[in-house]
This record gives structure tokens, C-alpha cells and sequence, in this order.
């Protein structure tokens, strides 16, 4: 294995490497803007070059393999003259706009000016180039082209990752721009990442752009909800009260902004999706559930889970032990799953639709994926391992309630973030809960087909709770809550294991005591630790079909 | 304050009240000093007509030049308002009473314009960074300082009160501390009609935008 000094620190590095991957993986910080790990190499920005012993020249260290006895220096006084040459070049002609800037706040021009540079311009500001500024490239992403550094890293993305060519660098030397051939559209599956990996304000999205400022965000580390691959990605919500106690316009209530792609090299490498990348707004499509809706008389969730338990014994003791069931949804995270199946001794089903026939059927070769549902892996996990007939299905528990097998039923309902649930699926929800005595509904949205059941209770969705999320390849990963559900809505697990206390089986609502007894029980994640997951989760240790992203 | 063995926590500046008073020397005469001064009070502002109280609501002084007052939004030659929706002075204020919406302009040059821009003047505090921290100079302050009203809702400035309002013309710009630097002026409704505020160029909800996306992709 070649040995490498880099500042006076001998390390052993694996060859092929490049200087500037040994040091990410050391934690040195080498300035960059044309480097990103998952879309090649191109070596423009001549910001990371670095001092090699007995080479005359700096060197790029995007660019450099590692040689054997290499002695780096990152941090000596013509390392920092370079990078400080460098960044005049680059703002140079940069409209120094950052008031008006969406990129402000996030933009490695100001970090590094502020760590590396620090000049006052030589140039008249008034001579600065103009060129084409609030460009659509496509329907999600806008160019402006006075605030490129031409890094070439969204060409490199549709070069190297989409394969699909649609950004080019076009003309040359001073005239050289960013733009799309003629007419074209950029609209291809992917194409919010380009505005992620941008790094100035060059490429904004048309769905973020100016909504709110970067500082005012907080980021929350979480799963897409949208299909089974799991994506990992961070949710940027509104953190500080802006506008203060103005009635009705204070953006303290918790407001999620946008969804940026988290670098996992296992699962998504730094790229989403449109679809989930816009995933978030699928919570707002409708009408939130806020509070209980009962036939009648107005009572909190947390009053009416004591009545809930009482009804389900009375049928459980009139009819026996399978007249009551819950049905479940495969977004509901595992310890939603699981404690609900503790509540109907195994009598929990989830399939809608055609979900574990699609979980790991790829819908294109790069991300996404036929089942538009977070959790299927994980519900076959931990509802159908023992089992695997199940109930049937909702066909099945159809099926059971109007046979009059099935008299009182729990279901819950997330629809899917991406695209709509079948109509077929809802129909058929619909005459199952008219077909039961006694149903009880927890849902996200107001929806009209709940109207016949007995009782409607507002659930937390996607990046209200936090759960764990097992993707098609059996990989355990940590979804963590970002905003406050609505109203009294309250998580699936919690109401769960307020049922179970009722009936003397005493549970703790964190997550991650549940997570634990999950771990205890269901073998796919034994010896499973929820502190251990970390942020990009841990891969299972058991998987039917294991299916590796490229 | 709270007694502690020895004294007290803080260090407290002791008066001796008997002491002060054998110093002040309260004699006689010093009865007949007193009403002197009453005495040539009363005849300067009676016979002199000097008098140091005016009839306030009637008549006002004149405030300086830097008076930090209910705030305004300066418009540029075109009579469009100057604002760009930064942010800046919502992030700056102490007391978080700015709300901005943000909407994108039909000029790219100009990119951005307020849809929305409010200021709670029951929690402002007037301590003028907002002005200091405006790229544009397009919000000072004024010499105004009048917020009675009937009810919260009238203390909320939209755009439209912050722009132009009987009590600017009245007393004029306050608290403007980069006057020479920048072209903004205050909206005269004598002259233009009506400000010019660009509407939104096209209405993108989010969802609609994910809608759309949806369907395409179908």
C-alpha cells in the first residue's frame, strides 16, 4: 500500500485514490468548486492545489493520484498565494449580489472568500460582464448565467449520472456560457440535482427560489417517503419565529421549504429524484386532518382511546379473538408496524395494493422505484415473517368483514407522497369500513371516504414522526421528525402504545425503546441497535433478494 | 435585593439624609428665594409671552433630522417601489415584526420584489437596523410617531401605509443614514397616481408545479 505524507502525517492510502479523496476521509479541507465525489473529475477551478515535494508546479489534488512516498502540503504560504489568485479569477466578473442572491448564505464563493481570500477587487464595478440572468433550463430549475463560475459540475452530472447530455458549455475562452442546445428542455427525471451540486447561486430551483432565506432554515436529517429505494435526504424547515407574533403569517408553526439529497454512498450517493425531491408538497395536496372526528360529540385523541380500547375488548370478548384486526399502511414506520401488531396478537395486515410484488422492482436505472411506498421491506419484516399469507390483504380483509369474521378494525391510512392511490384501493377501504361495527380511522388528510367510520383520528405523516424506515434492500434507516404534526395529530407508534398500556402491556413511546424490542423479537433485526443506526442507517442482516444500487 | 451576611450583594450608595439636609442649609430664606423664581416665571411668560409649554397636539416642535419614527418605503424614478425582498432587515430586527414575501420580478435585473411586506409596529422597537442594514436604501424612517388606533389590526403596515400616508408629507424623512449614496425617493401621490407594484408574473404554487410534474411523467 503506497505511503503518503500529507503535513507532516504519514498515512497508509489505498492506490487510485486522488489526493483530495484521502483528504475527506482524513477531515483536511482542501477549498474546492469543480470536485464532487459522484460526478467525475475535471480539475477547472484550480482552487485545491496543493504543494507536492520535488514537483515544480502546485498540483490539482482533485486531479492527483496518490504515488507512493508523496510529501502533500495543503496549508504553506504559496498553497494559500494559488487559492488566493484563484478566487480574484473567479470574482472577477461575479455580480456581488448576495442581498438579492438565493444561493446567499450557502454559497461557497462567500465561504471561501471568507476563509481563503479576503481582497478587495481591482476591477471597476461598473465594467462587470452582464449576461442572461432567471434562464429557465427547465421546469425546476433556473440559470443565471452573471453568477456561474463555470465548475461544469451540473454538465458533468448529465454526462456521467443521467446520461442524458442536455447542459453543455458553450462558446469559449470569456465568451464561455452554461446553457442548453436550442430549444431543449432540461426536464429529465433528476434534474433538482444540478441545483444541490451548484455551487454558487448560478442554478436555483423555480420551487425553492426567494420563498425564504437559507439562515433561516434548519436542516433534519431524514428518509424519502416516496418509494421504496429510501433515498436519504435532509428536510429544511423553518426554525426561527419569522415575523414574530404577527396572527397568521408566523412561520414558527413549522413549515418544510424544501428537501436537499444527503450523500450515501450505499443507497442514493448525493442524488433525489424530482418526484421526491417535490415529495413534501404531497402533504399539502389537501385538507389536514386536525382533529378526532366522531359520530357526533367532539372529544381529544387522548380521550378517545380509552372508549377506542373499550369497544375493541367488548367485540374481542363477544366474538373471540379474530373478530378485531388492523390494517396497516406501508408508510407507517416499523414501530408503528410493530406495536400495532402486538395490539391485534398478529392480526395486522398492510397490503393495499401490489406492493410486495413492486418493492424491488426498479422503475429506471437509476433511483426509483415501482412501489411508492417507504416501508414495504420493513412491513413484510415485521408483519409477515411468520406469516406470510397474512390476512389477505385488503381484499382479503374484505373479504373476512363481510363474512362477519372481522366486526371491529383499526386502519390506517397515509397516502402515498408520489402519484395517487389507486381508486380501486379507496373504493374497496371504503366498503370495508361499511361493511365493520366498529372501524377507527387514523389519516393525515380529511378524506370524503372516511365519512362512515366510527371514529377519524389524526395521524402524523411523513417527517412528523420518528421511526424507521426498512428500504427494498433491507436497509434500516432513521427518519427523524421535522415539524409539528397539525392540531392534535399525534404519531402512529404513540397511540399505539397508549392502546397497549390499557391493556397492561406497558411501552415506552420513544422510538427507540421500541425499536429495541423490535430488535429482541423480529429476527431480520436482531442484535440491531437503534443508537447504532446512525445517520445512513445499517444494512439488514437478513434480505430475501438482496439487489445492490450501482 | 437580597440582604447578605455583611451587607448587601450589590455595592448600594448610602445617603445620609440628616447630613444632606444640615448642608442644604433649609432657612427662612430660602422660602422667599423660592417664590422669586415662581414670581419671574409667571411674569416672563405673562408679560414676555416666553413660554416653554406649547399646545401639543395643535402645535408641535420640530424634530431632528435623525429621528427614528414609524418607517417608509422609498420608490425609484419610475415610482416602483425600491425594495428587493432581501431578507435583510427582517433578519437584523431585534424584535422579528418584519414579514416579507418574496415574488419574482418580470425585470431580471431587478429579480426579486416584495409580494408582502409588513411591519408590526406594536413590537417594532424603532432602533433603526433595518435602515443601516438595507442594501437599496428602501426602507427609512420618518419623523412620525403617532400609533393610536382602534384596534391591532390597524397597527400593521402593508405596503401601501409603509409607502405613502398622510403623516409623511407632514413631517418628512427621519433616521436615513446613507442619503448621498443612493437614488430613492419618497412615493408622491401628488404626482403618480398609483405606485407601480409589479403582480406576480406567473402564479407557481408549489403543488401545482408537482402536480404537473406527476402528470408529465405518466
Amino acid at each position: 500500500m503506497p505511503k503518503i505524507t500529507l503535513n507532516d502525517q504519514t498515512y497508509d492510502a489505498p492506490p487510485g485514490k486522488t489526493i483530495i479523496q484521502l483528504a475527506d476521509e482524513i477531515g483536511i479541507q482542501i477549498p474546492r468548486y469543480c470536485y464532487h465525489p459522484d460526478i467525475g473529475i475535471e480539475g477547472s477551478c484550480r482552487m485545491c492545489l496543493v504543494e507536492v515535494e520535488k514537483s515544480p508546479k502546485l498540483v490539482p489534488s482533485c486531479a492527483t493520484p496518490i504515488a507512493d512516498g508523496m510529501i502533500v502540503r495543503t496549508a504553506t504560504p504559496r498553497v494559500q498565494q494559488a487559492v488566493r489568485y484563484a478566487m480574484e479569477f473567479l470574482l472577477l466578473h461575479h455580480p456581488i449580489d448576495c442581498p438579492v442572491c438565493d444561493q446567499s448564505g450557502e454559497c461557497w464563493l462567500q465561504d471561501y472568500y471568507m476563509a481563503n481570500a479576503g481582497h478587495s477587487s481591482r476591477y471597476p464595478g461598473t465594467e462587470k460582464t452582464r449576461r442572461k440572468k432567471a434562464k429557465d433550463l427547465g421546469p425546476l430549475v433556473k440559470l443565471d448565467q452573471e453568477r456561474c463560475i463555470l465548475c461544469t459540475r451540473c454538465v458533468r452530472f448529465t454526462r456521467n449520472v443521467t446520461h442524458t447530455d442536455e447542459i453543455v458549455v458553450l462558446n469559449r475562452g470569456h465568451a464561455s456560457e452554461i446553457a442548453i442546445h436550442g430549444d431543449k428542455s432540461f426536464d429529465n427525471p433528476y434534474s433538482g440535482n444540478v441545483v444541490d451540486i451548484c455551487p454558487v447561486g448560478a442554478l436555483t430551483s423555480s420551487d425553492f427560489r426567494f420563498k425564504v432565506r437559507s439562515w433561516f432554515l434548519k436542516g433534519t436529517s431524514a428518509i424519502c417517503g416516496g418509494c421504496s429505494t429510501g433515498c436519504n435526504l435532509r428536510v429544511d424547515h423553518s426554525a426561527r419565529a419569522m415575523g414574530g407574533g404577527i396572527p397568521g403569517q408566523s412561520a414558527s408553526d413549522g413549515k418544510i421549504y424544501r428537501t436537499v439529497g444527503r450523500r450515501n454512498v450505499d443507497v442514493n450517493q448525493s442524488w433525489l429524484c424530482d418526484e421526491g425531491r417535490l415529495s413534501f408538497h404531497a402533504m399539502e395536496r389537501w385538507p389536514r386532518l386536525q382533529f378526532p372526528r366522531t359520530r357526533g360529540e367532539s372529544r381529544t385523541v387522548d380521550a378517545l382511546l380509552p372508549l377506542i380500547h373499550q369497544r375493541f375488548a367488548s367485540i374481542r370478548d363477544e366474538h373471540g379473538d379474530a373478530s378485531i384486526a388492523g390494517l396497516a399502511s406501508a408508510t407507517n414506520t416499523n414501530e408503528a408496524l410493530f406495536l400495532m401488531k402486538k395490539y391485534f396478537a398478529g392480526r395486522v395486515d398492510f397490503r393495499l395494493g401490489s406492493e410486495v410484488e413492486t418493492y424491488q422492482k426498479r422503475q429506471d436505472d437509476l433511483l426509483r422505484r415501482m412501489d411508492k411506498h417507504p416501508n414495504t421491506h420493513g412491513a413484510i419484516d415485521v408483519l409477515l415473517a411468520a406469516e406470510p399469507a397474512g390476512l389477505g390483504g385488503l381484499k382479503g380483509i374484505r373479504k373476512m368483514a363481510e363474512a362477519r369474521q372481522v366486526r371491529g378494525m383499526w386502519i390506517s391510512f397515509h397516502p402515498q407522497l408520489i402519484g395517487d392511490d389507486a381508486p380501486e384501493i379507496l373504493v374497496e377501504l371504503q366498503q370495508l369500513i361499511g361493511a365493520l361495527d366498529f372501524s377507527v380511522v387514523s389519516t393525515t388528510h380529511d378524506f370524503s371516504w372516511t365519512a362512515g367510520a366510527t371514529f377519524v383520528l389524526p395521524m402524523a405523516g411523513w417527517a412528523e414522526e420518528t421511526g424507521t424506515y426498512t428500504n427494498f434492500a433491507g436497509r434500516v434507516q432513521i427518519s427523524n421528525h421535522a415539524v409539528q404534526p397539525p392540531g392534535e395529530a399525534q404519531p402512529l407508534h404513540k397511540m399505539m402504545s397508549v392502546l397497549l398500556g390499557l391493556s397492561s402491556i406497558q411501552v415506552s413511546p420513544d422510538p427507540a425503546a421500541i425499536f429495541d424490542w423490535i430488535a429482541r423479537e423480529v429476527s431480520p433485526y436482531a442484535g440491531m441497535d437503534y443508537d447504532a443506526i446512525g445517520p445512513l442507517g445499517m444494512p439488514g442482516v437478513y434480505s430475501p433478494q438482496q439487489e445492490v444500487v450501482r | 435585593m437580597i440582604p447578605v451576611k455583611g451587607g448587601y450583594a450589590v455595592d448600594v450608595p448610602v445617603i445620609n439624609v440628616s447630613e444632606r439636609a444640615r448642608r442644604e442649609q433649609a432657612t427662612f430664606w430660602s422660602t422667599f428665594k423660592a417664590f422669586g423664581v415662581t414670581f419671574s416665571r409667571l411674569f416672563t411668560s405673562l408679560i414676555k409671552r416666553d413660554m416653554p409649554t406649547i399646545s401639543y397636539p395643535e402645535q408641535t416642535r420640530n424634530y431632528s433630522e435623525r429621528f427614528r419614527g414609524t418607517h417608509i418605503l422609498t420608490v425609484r424614478n419610475d415610482g416602483s417601489l425600491k425594495c428587493v425582498a432581501c431578507y435583510m432587515c427582517a433578519t437584523i430586527c431585534p424584535a422579528e415584526c418584519i414579514y416579507i414575501e418574496a415574488g419574482e420580478h418580470p425585470n431580471p435585473e431587478i429579480e426579486k420584489f416584495p409580494k408582502k411586506f409588513d411591519i408590526d409596529m406594536m413590537r417594532c422597537i424603532y432602533c433603526g437596523f433595518c435602515v443601516d442594514a438595507c442594501p437599496e436604501e428602501a426602507i427609512v424612517m420618518s419623523r412620525e410617531h403617532h400609533q393610536a388606533a382602534y384596534n391591532r389590526n390597524e397597527t400593521l403596515y402593508g405596503i401601501e401605509k409603509l409607502m405613502a400616508r398622510p403623516g409623511i408629507d407632514a413631517k418628512g424623512p427621519g433616521y436615513r443614514p446613507n442619503r448621498p449614496f443612493a437614488e430613492a425617493k419618497i412615493f408622491d401621490p401628488k404626482k403618480e397616481p398609483s405606485c407601480a407594484i409589479p403582480s406576480v408574473t406567473e402564479e407557481r404554487h408549489p403543488a401545482v408545479l408537482y402536480e404537473s410534474m406527476i402528470q408529465k411523467r405518466q
